[in-house]
């Protein structure tokens, strides 16, 4: 260490000289002798799973920040953690999913390609800024339930933890370039969303999985069809570029929203049944919500290429969208065990059978 | 025989939105670093309301629709109570500057070291694995009990989540990565009165996080190119710095406008100061703190090993005149200065004993 | 060659940083600050905008005043930091920006008006600069202090 450090703290020696160390907490360590090294992907957070360290119960009892791993202390008050069971939040990607979130960042003020942008007719102008407004209602949801529940998800499973602080980090993202996108080419924010889905994902107070239910597996699956279909359609380069970018952010939720369920489902007994319910009352206002006429008709207006389009070939595009989502939906749920194909609400049905 | 012409169906298509959307014509251009939130504080929608009455969620300047779902009860919901002027520039900042600990960290330059240093700096690892999450925690509970109308200060907060999950992993990939392994937990950020994570109010939360206790851990990371015994532990704390000196500038930022917009809230800011200051100096949540256990693994660090224990303790204290030091600065530069010469801070003095 | 400190020094150094983006660690990053140093009796003004050093020229104490944050060290302490990184191809751990500025008492940055949110600004992007002084490993040096 450098000399003028030295001698400025000999200056600044307190009167009483240095304490004695107690060193009391030399060897107290569940596991020593830990090694892991880095892989061709670098030191990946699933790397450090292993003795231990990768023993993730099936309950966490502790209720304060212990690291996993790490020995308790006696005496440490405790915190208002009220998820503590690993169904209630596992997903075994989540490690994965966090360390390909940090890889696959995106910076939309520099990465966007904005000066491809070009004057559009005013009607599909009206129509893309309507549907930026929607989605950014969406992401302002996702961000507003994962941000209320991560703080009382307990630490044994931090892994979902981290992974869902780089969730709120794409939600935050994707508000800000929904926005950037609908004030920068002449056009402005559309009309709010009517929210009642947005209402019904911030209700679920039960649990997360709850949450996850309507957010993800209600709502996000049709979310990834509309950005699909919006990347099928972009006018340019920097929407092209905006719609895939968020897409892949979307398909990492999804992927752990629907693992989640999964593990939910195979690993606590009533999982699937509180699913079906949940599912009966929500797909009744999921379909409400695809026939309130505003998201409907901006997207039949992009996919058709103006008002006249829309009418025509961009509604029947529309409309397929819809029948994907909900075939997508009907799948996932039946691989999750909740099959939903004979008891779907009526609404819904109806776009599988035109 | 005339061949039948396929008339495509036709749908009716309600555009009655289109007359109730927020403020048309607007154009915001990139300037020389992209498009960035600054750029689109353009027309109305740069309007920030003093107390926001939104509560749809609806994106700020969004057209309102009468029969929207209320969904939001944003106890944060006044301007003074969360801005800062700057939060458009840290946002970007944090999205500029983000990095990844598994590619990042040159985890080979680790190599064996004696135990007690081992153990040392697993003890730290552990420390900061464990607390590091409490500043990612709790500005997450606050995202979501703040109205999207502020929706610059929400995405910082947003990336400082990103950056403390970071720190979270960085730190455990460390204790995990040269023989050792986590050690006891220090228990610095449970749920006792004046926690961060007990705070009631969001500048009473800011001042105890972001002012106090990342200001206090700022300077320990920065001491990281001082006690780090190879490159990936140098590495790992000056990257963790930097994020760290982003988090302590919202906290300085939001207690600069608010100590300029809200005068009446002064005494109040003034008694979460008092409290501040109380738990910096005796050391909570602070490891370079006199209670701290992570303190003698610190000076270990500093002298090299337990046999130059003397010379790390001293440079220990070099640590702590600097934390006080800069955290006066911190709160001279936020509005809040008089304190330090008036004798309600008793840091003047604590500073001057040291000295 | 270029002699440390010198203008023609620093701008043969800029142009090595912006034209090779591995130069540009992980953590760095755009960053938009200008800063002073002060080396010697000469005075430098250095301006990042972005990814890139925009600028980098003699300078003024009064012009200096305006810039987020100044760097000053005893002329020794900056030659033997580049000739450190002449030698080793960057910084060693003991003459990295940020070891200088804990080993001295004052530290080397300051903010010319005081504000610690300024000098923090040091820290904040503490990265690019030691990039930018590591980048000076490929410019052939000469010194104008003997060693």
């Amino acid at each position: 260490m450098s000399e003028e450090m030295t001698e400025s703290t000999s200056e600044d020696e307190p009167t009483q000289g240095v304490p004695e160390p107690s060193y009391d907490w030399m060897g107290l360590t569940n596991q020593w002798g830990t090694r892991v090294k880095p892989g061709e992907h670098g030191l990946r957070l699933g790397d450090l799973n292993v003795g231990i360290y990768g023993e993730i119960p099936e309950y966490w009892d502790d209720q304060t920040r212990r690291p996993r791993g790490a020995l308790p202390r006696a005496g440490i008050p405790p915190l208002p953690f009220s998820l503590r069971s690993k169904h209630e939040m596992w997903a075994d990607c989540a490690a994965d999913l966090y360390e390909e979130a940090i890889q696959r960042r995106w910076i939309p003020a520099t990465e966007v390609p904005w000066d491809t942008l070009e004057e559009l007719p005013e009607d599909v102008e009206r129509a893309v800024c309507q549907i930026c407004t929607e989605l950014s209602q969406c992401a302002n949801t996702e961000l507003e339930i994962i941000t209320y529940w991560q703080d009382r998800m307990s630490y044994g499973y931090f892994e979902v933890k981290q992974y869902l602080a780089t969730a709120t980090f794409d939600c935050a993202r994707h508000l800000e370039v929904l926005r950037k996108r609908a004030l920068s080419n002449g056009g402005g924010l559309g009309v709010e969303s009517r929210g009642r889905v947005n209402r019904m994902i911030l209700e679920s107070s039960g649990g997360w999985t709850e949450a996850v239910v309507y957010l993800y597996l209600l709502r996000g699956t049709y979310i990834t069809r509309m950005l699909t279909g919006l990347l099928s359609f972009a006018h340019n380069d920097a929407e092209a570029f905006i719609y895939s970018h968020m897409l892949e952010d979307h398909a990492r939720h999804l992927t752990y929203g629907y693992d989640h369920l999964k593990y939910a489902a195979t690993h606590h007994e009533g999982a699937t049944a509180i699913m079906r319910t949940l599912l009966a009352i929500g797909e009744g206002h999921m379909a409400r919500e695809l026939k309130d006429g505003v998201v409907r008709s901006a997207m039949a207006i992009i996919f058709g290429g103006g008002i006249q389009g829309g009418r025509t070939y961009g509604m029947e595009r529309y409309l397929l969208l819809v029948r994907e989502y909900l075939e997508d939906y009907l799948s996932i749920c039946e691989w999750l065990g909740v099959d939903r194909k004979e008891s779907l609400h009526p609404m819904l049905k109806s776009y599988l059978e035109d | 025989m005339s061949e039948a012409v396929d008339t495509p169906k036709e749908y009716d298509l309600d555009t009655s939105w289109m007359d109730n959307m927020g403020e048309w014509g607007v154009k915001a251009t990139p300037g020389k670093r992209g498009l960035t939130l600054t750029d689109i504080q353009v027309g109305s929608y740069a309007d920030l309301p003093a107390v926001s009455d939104n509560m749809t969620g609806r994106p700020r300047g969004a057209g309102v629709r009468p029969e929207a779902y209320r969904v939001g009860a944003y106890s944060v919901h006044t301007l003074s109570e969360i801005w800062l002027d700057n939060a458009e520039f840290l946002y970007e900042e944090a999205l500029q500057r983000q990095w990844s600990s598994a590619t990042d960290i040159p985890w080979h330059t680790l190599e064996p070291l004696p135990d007690e240093v081992e153990e040392a700096e697993c003890l730290l690892c552990t420390f900061f694995n464990e607390v590091e999450f409490v500043a990612g925690d709790v500005p997450a509970r606050w995202i979501a009990k703040t109205t999207p109308d502020y929706l610059e200060a929400r995405n910082v907060l947003s990336a400082q989540v990103m950056d403390e999950a970071r720190h979270m992993d960085v730190f455990r990939k460390r204790a995990l990565a040269n023989g050792g392994g986590l050690m006891r937990m220090s228990g610095a950020t449970s749920g006792f009165v004046g926690s961060i994570d007990l705070a009631r109010d969001f500048t009473e939360m800011s001042t105890r996080l972001h002012i106090s206790g990342e200001g206090a851990v700022l300077t320990m990371f920065r001491m990281g190119e001082l006690f780090g015994q190879n490159e990936a532990e140098k590495t790992m704390y000056r990257l963790c710095a930097q994020d760290e000196a982003r988090h302590v500038a919202f906290g300085v930022m939001h207690l600069r406008y608010i100590s300029a917009t809200a005068p009446e809230r002064h005494e109040e800011i003034e008694c979460y100061l008092d409290e501040a200051e109380g738990q910096l100096l005796s050391g909570q949540q602070n490891p370079a703190g006199t209670q701290a256990e992570t303190s003698e693994a610190l000076a270990i660090l500093l002298g090299g090993g337990v046999q130059h224990y003397d010379e790390g303790h001293k440079k220990l204290l070099v640590i702590r005149r600097r934390q006080l030091k800069e955290y006066v600065k911190r709160v001279i530069s936020a509005g809040f200065g008089d304190r330090f010469e008036n004798g309600r801070s008793p840091i003047p003095e604590r500073y001057a004993a040291a000295g | 060659m270029a002699i440390f400190p010198s203008e023609e020094w620093f701008q043969e150094v800029r142009q090595v940083y912006n034209s090779d983006i591995s130069l540009h660690s992980g953590g760095g990053g755009a960053c938009e600050t200008t800063a002073g140093f002060y080396i010697g009796d000469a005075r430098y003004l250095i301006e990042f905008a972005g990814l890139t050093c925009a600028q980098v020229r003699q300078s003024s104490d009064a012009e200096l005043e305006e810039s987020d944050f100044i760097i000053e060290m005893p002329m020794a302490s900056w030659t033997a930091m580049v000739r450190d990184v002449q030698q080793n191809g960057k910084a060693s751990s003991s003459q990295t920006l940020n070891s200088l500025d804990l080993n001295m008492e004052e530290g080397i940055a300051r903010s010319p008006v005081d504000d610690q949110y300024k000098q923090d600004l040091f820290y904040r992007y503490n990265q690019n600069f030691q990039d930018f002084f590591n980048a000076s490993s490929r410019v052939e040096t000469q010194f104008e202090e003997p060693s």
